[in-house]
């Protein structure tokens, strides 16, 4: 299971090198201006900015196909349902069927939305460790308490995965085959069950652990940051990227999305 | 069921954070040292459980379980509710980066309203056999239906929520809020069927996962 993300972030790219507080901040900014975008223009100029981030940082095409694959199956009904649900603009026809060209270039539209904004996204999350993502974080004001709890729920993923892997083998063992009844809805709902139940008397150990070694409701890391002149420098190319963006979306006469959004 | 990024326009993104941001700190005002690590055990036990899939003719849906979340972890599954969305579009590219705001206030008013359910279950009193044309049947004790209720109902709200968000966008996406809305119809029997079998099983094994335990609560387990 890939819960490894940041396997390549210790590659030597500008991008895995980028201070991750400056990254974060930089990227979410151009990643939230993405989703503002209602012109196909500009959202292909996301998208080739989007590989070109990916590219510098030296992530491999496969690794970025896994990640953006999910985001184009759940959206690729999209562009069809919109086309033939359009409700203007419908002098086209397909196989006899109603079909508006405006439907099918919004559909399009967020299709490339979307799957620029998961790219961008792996710039922040696949360049950088976890830990050190949420500690910078925490450094960006996030509330230590979730940052906290990220961080422990993250390393408790990797143990109940190991977990459901032995379940779901012993289950097999002893002959059961997932079909669609009842008998197979109580058995999932039992095995939640033993999950939970082994979670819930987990986290008794767990904080008497941490208790033990000092805990008292700090988490102390030993991530340091130390910001060189590179890191506000592409912190304001970011920045000046999401500006054009802006600027060409709104001022550059390209048509906009219509009925798409009030 | 999340909803994507690139449909929703900046205004509801925007709001949606806001939102997950006013809830999440009304839910998690005074939290325990002590609550931090159950929360984030329990919180990644979900996240896992969310993985398992119920076969569905050839395909299969994946479990949500954001009803059972707030059966167990009462008001604080909102907030766990937020580390798993941030988890899921981290670890997977699943939901959305600039809809985490939306997808939580989604999910988690499901984990509140199935709370809130589950708190009036002992208001109620069933019978354990329902006579009907001459026979007797069994029924599922109070707890298990209610947990059936409050699983089912945690997908419902979520359901609604994510129509609305579609609707409020623009007419374009009538039609996906109708059919998604209609999806949730047979994920919430399912969602239902789970969660209460969860809950029979609890109520057997250890009836203190649940929130609003009270000692002497639980299920004899029966003879066979």
């Amino acid at each position: 299971m890939g819960l490894d993300i940041d396997r390549y972030a210790t590659i030597k790219s500008p991008i895995q090198e980028w201070d991750a507080r400056y990254k974060i901040a930089g990227i979410t900014t151009w990643s939230l201006m993405i989703s503002s975008i209602q012109t196909l223009p500009m959202a292909m100029f996301a998208l080739l900015a989007a590989a070109s981030l990916l590219a510098v940082a030296r992530l491999p095409l496969d690794f970025i196909w896994k990640g953006t694959r999910w985001v184009l199956f759940f959206l690729l009904p999209f562009l069809v349902i919109m086309p033939l649900s359009y409700p203007n603009g419908t002098e086209l026809h397909f196989l006899g069927i109603p079909f508006a060209p405006a439907g099918f270039r919004l559909a399009l539209l967020v299709v490339i939305k979307a799957v620029a904004i998961v790219m961008s996204a792996y710039g922040i999350f696949a360049t950088c460790r976890f830990d050190v993502a949420m500690i910078a974080l925490q450094h960006l004001k996030c509330p230590r308490v979730l940052v906290q709890m990220l961080i422990f729920t993250y390393r408790y993923i990797f143990v109940f995965v190991g977990e459901l892997e032995r379940r779901e083998t012993a289950m097999k063992a002893r002959g059961f085959v997932a079909t669609t009844d009842a008998a197979t809805l109580r058995i999932l709902g039992n095995f939640v069950g033993t999950l939970l139940v082994r979670s819930f008397e987990r986290t008794e150990r767990i904080y008497k652990a941490m208790l033990s070694k000092g805990y008292q409701g700090e988490y102390h890391t030993m991530t340091e940051f130390r910001a060189t002149t590179g890191d506000p420098t592409k912190l304001a190319l970011a920045v000046a990227a999401t500006l054009v963006l802006f600027l060409l979306d709104h001022y550059a006469g390209f048509a906009q999305a219509e009925l798409g959004w009030y | 069921m999340h909803i994507s990024d690139g449909i929703l326009p900046v205004s509801i993104t925007v709001a949606g954070f806001a939102i997950a941001a006013a809830a999440t700190a009304l839910t998690i005002r005074n939290v325990d040292p002590e609550e931090i690590p159950k929360i984030s055990v329990i919180t990644s036990a979900f996240f896992v459980a969310s993985l398992v899939h119920f076969p569905v003719g050839p395909s299969s849906v994946h479990l949500i379980l954001n009803g059972l979340a707030g059966i167990v972890l009462g008001k604080r599954a909102f907030a766990a509710i937020l580390l798993g969305i941030v988890l899921q579009a981290y670890l997977f590219g699943h939901g959305g980066l600039s809809v985490i705001g939306v997808n939580t206030v989604m999910m988690g008013t499901g984990a509140l309203c199935a709370y809130a359910i589950w708190l009036t279950r002992r208001r109620v009193k069933l019978p354990e056999h329902l006579s009907f044309g001459g026979r007797q049947f069994r029924i599922p004790s109070r707890d298990v239906l209610f947990g059936a209720i409050a699983g089912a109902v945690g997908i419902f709200v979520s359901g609604i929520i994510l129509s609305l968000a579609l609707i409020s966008t623009g007419e374009a996406f009538f039609t996906n809020a109708k059919l998604i809305l209609g999806i949730h119809i047979p994920l919430m029997l399912i969602e239902g069927a789970v969660s209460g079998a969860c809950v029979g099983f609890l109520m057997r094994v250890k009836p203190s996962v649940l929130c609003d335990y009270q000692p002497g609560d639980g299920l004899v387990p029966s003879k066979h």
